[in-house]
């Protein structure tokens, strides 16, 4: 029981098929309490279903997932009050302000005064790095970074226990990638996340992830970094032999050394 | 007291114990409960927070609010036996207020001049509607300088999607107008034991009006907001963008093909409109009435001539060029948001039914002058 209760996500034997194309076989995922867990795998392998899945939003053909006790089930609503979710394209409702965007779900689950809603969205624009000319813009007005941003503000602001994100930093110059990356940390060190991030980025992962699961024939690999380098696959072979993930790895073990080091 | 706290004051010092979830969920009775606090007679509030068991960001801001109009009032605040990951959230959140000055009334929305905001909007209409002219004009001109094979299929495509797959609704449609003609015509008609004149009515006001008149209608609702909807999520997704940079001229490949299409669409589809209004009443005729197939027929051919059918023909082309037009140019507006989308479909409709309408008005009184 006490172990169950570690885990804020479980898949069990979760079959997709998309005719008589079959995306995941019998896949099984557990999701630790308060770690950061990357999801990789080649276009195509399937991340965006199982994301989906999770989220309720697609239907498996078999299988049970429970996420934070609660059993998910397609079209049934979920754990929306303890999750939030940062989409590919941000996903900003295009009528609103930034800033109603992110009372919109404050709104929504709660009966606060204007007031304090109003607050709590500002609080969460600040708390994501933008200020408030930025919150008085509408999503087309923004850039790729700051859209991110403030999609990650209205992920958070019914302080959610776990964040989801779909390629956070895809499409963002290496700057911005990089500071979203530190202001992933910083969230995640600050406040009792579980996050399940979707990421291209080795430089993310590296920097990020406790564990990472691969998406490979059909199933998935879950570990730490240090052992799946390691791993005989030859998709993963290749995708850690890349010279970029090389250069993350040498980065991120300079980054853990220079901070065990003397001093 | 309260769930989430308890008071206790001693001489000059108020010390509040908090306990339970301070967290979002409870925020609405963590409010109410903290409002109720007089602190007035004393000169030091003291938070213990070593009973906390769930604590967030919302929770640590109207925690750090409050401790904030105290201090207003001159009572000093502090906190203490703090666990560290609690004592992070209040520390970040004194941070993020120090970081920005927060202005509440930021976001009022500004007051409203109604006169000066509606003399505008007659001027931005009116350079709106000179624009537009002139982006029609070009886009008609990009289509016939360089006519390209694109457009020749994707104009089939519209008038298969416009016309022919609007034929079975605009017949039934024009059908029950044929038999609501041939019964309220019927009623005037036997006082004067004239029931064979409903044939000429019926004929009169399908072929000349309505049958023009309601497939014009149906198609702008079915053509014209699908024009504007399709154009306008194609703005949006950048797909116009990524035709313009591709070196194809979207004017040509979106607008002239769907307006062409629809041309040629309306008339063909008028003939049927037609046809089954005529049906229509026939069947009254036959069936209620008194008045044979056979002898529909022979009245028909004496009471209609030919340019009773060439005026309501003549009309088709003419409205589908409004409704095409309007629908269009519509969908090239919406830049945004898809809010914009709804209200530029919204409008695609409304205003090609009303300019459909004026049209009408006017070739009727024309034709009348002119005795055709
Ligand atoms: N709605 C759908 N209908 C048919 N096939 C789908 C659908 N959604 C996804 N697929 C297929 O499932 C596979 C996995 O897709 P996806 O999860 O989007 O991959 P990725 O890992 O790149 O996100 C792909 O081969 C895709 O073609
Ligand atoms: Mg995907």
């Amino acid at each position: 029981m006490d172990e169950q209760h570690q885990h804020v996500i479980s898949i069990r034997g979760l079959v997709n098929r998309f005719g008589r194309q079959v995306v995941h076989d019998h896949l099984e995922l557990d999701v630790r309490r308060d770690e950061i867990l990357g999801i990789v795998g080649g276009s195509g392998a399937g991340k965006s279903v199982l994301l989906r899945s999770i989220l309720g939003l697609h239907g498996p053909n078999e299988g049970d997932i429970s996420v934070l006790d609660h059993p998910i089930r397609h079209h049934e609503p979920g754990p929306h009050k303890k999750w939030g979710v940062l989409f590919q394209g941000g996903a900003l409702l295009s009528g609103l302000t930034v800033q109603e965007n992110v009372e919109l779900p404050i709104a929504l689950h709660s009966d606060l005064p204007v007031e304090t809603r109003r607050e709590l969205a500002v609080l969460k624009i600040f708390m994501v790095g933008l200020d408030l000319t930025a919150a008085s813009k509408y999503p087309n007005e923004l850039s790729g970074g700051m859209r991110k941003r403030a999609s990650l503000a209205r992920a958070l602001a019914l302080e959610p226990k776990l964040l989801f994100l779909d390629e956070p930093t895809a499409g963002l110059d290496p700057i911005s990638a990089t500071e979203f990356d530190q202001l992933v940390s910083f969230l995640h060190a600050n406040l009792d996340l579980t996050i399940v991030m979707i990421t291209h980025d080795v430089d993310s992962l590296f920097s990020l992830c406790d564990r990472v699961a691969v998406l490979v024939n059909k199933g998935i690999i879950v570990d730490t970094l240090d052992e799946l380098v390691k791993h005989p696959d030859p998709w993963i072979q290749e995708y850690f032999g890349d010279p970029r993930a090389v250069r993350a790895r040498a980065a991120a073990r300079r980054r853990s050394a220079s901070r065990r080091g003397p001093g | 007291m309260s769930a989430y706290l308890t008071v206790e004051e001693l001489d000059g010092l108020m010390e509040i114990n908090l306990r339970h979830d301070w967290v979002f969920a409870n925020l609405r009775e963590l409010q109410e409960t903290l409002d109720e606090i007089e602190p007035v007679a004393h000169r030091l509030v003291r938070f213990q927070c070593g009973a906390l068991q769930n604590f967030d960001l919302a929770g640590a801001w109207i925690l750090y609010e409050r401790s904030m109009d105290f201090e207003e009032i001159g009572v000093k605040t502090e906190f203490e036996n703090f666990r560290a990951r609690h004592f992070k959230f209040l520390q970040h959140i004194i941070d993020l207020a120090a970081q920005k000055e927060y202005i509440p009334g930021f976001f009022d929305p500004k007051p409203h001049h109604y006169w000066r905001d509606g003399i505008r909007g007659i001027g931005a209409n009116t350079i709106e509607a000179v624009d537009s002219v002139g982006y029609i004009a070009r886009a008609v001109l990009d289509g016939i300088k360089r006519p390209s094979r694109l457009v020749i299929g994707e104009t089939i495509r519209q008038v298969h999607a416009t016309g022919a797959a609007a034929i079975p609704i605009v017949s039934v449609i024009c059908f029950l107008m044929g038999v609501v003609l041939a019964f309220q015509s019927a009623r005037q008609l036997e006082q004067f034991g004239a029931n064979i004149f409903m044939v000429d009515l019926v004929a009169n006001a399908i072929l000349r009006e309505l049958g023009v008149l309601l497939a014009a209608i149906m198609v702008a609702g079915r053509s014209g907001s699908a024009f504007a909807a399709a154009l306008g999520t194609m703005k949006l997704t950048e797909e116009v963008d990524a035709l313009r940079v591709m070196g194809l001229n979207p004017n040509q490949i979106l607008i002239i093909p769907r307006v062409l299409g629809l041309v040629i669409a309306l008339p063909l589809l008028t003939v049927f409109a037609n046809a089954a209004g005529l049906l229509g009443g026939a069947f009254i005729g036959a069936t209620v009435l008194d008045i044979n197939w056979f002898a529909f027929t022979e009245r028909l051919a004496i009471t209609i001539q030919v340019n009773d059918v060439l005026v309501g023909l003549s009309k088709a082309p003419a409205f589908a060029f409004l409704i095409a037009v309007t629908g269009t140019l519509r969908g090239m507006q919406v830049k945004g948001s898809a809010e914009e989308l709804g209200r530029l479909t919204t409008m695609a409709v409304v205003q090609s039914i009303f300019l459909i309408i004026v049209a009408d008005a006017i070739f009727t009184v024309v034709y009348s002058r002119i005795g055709f």
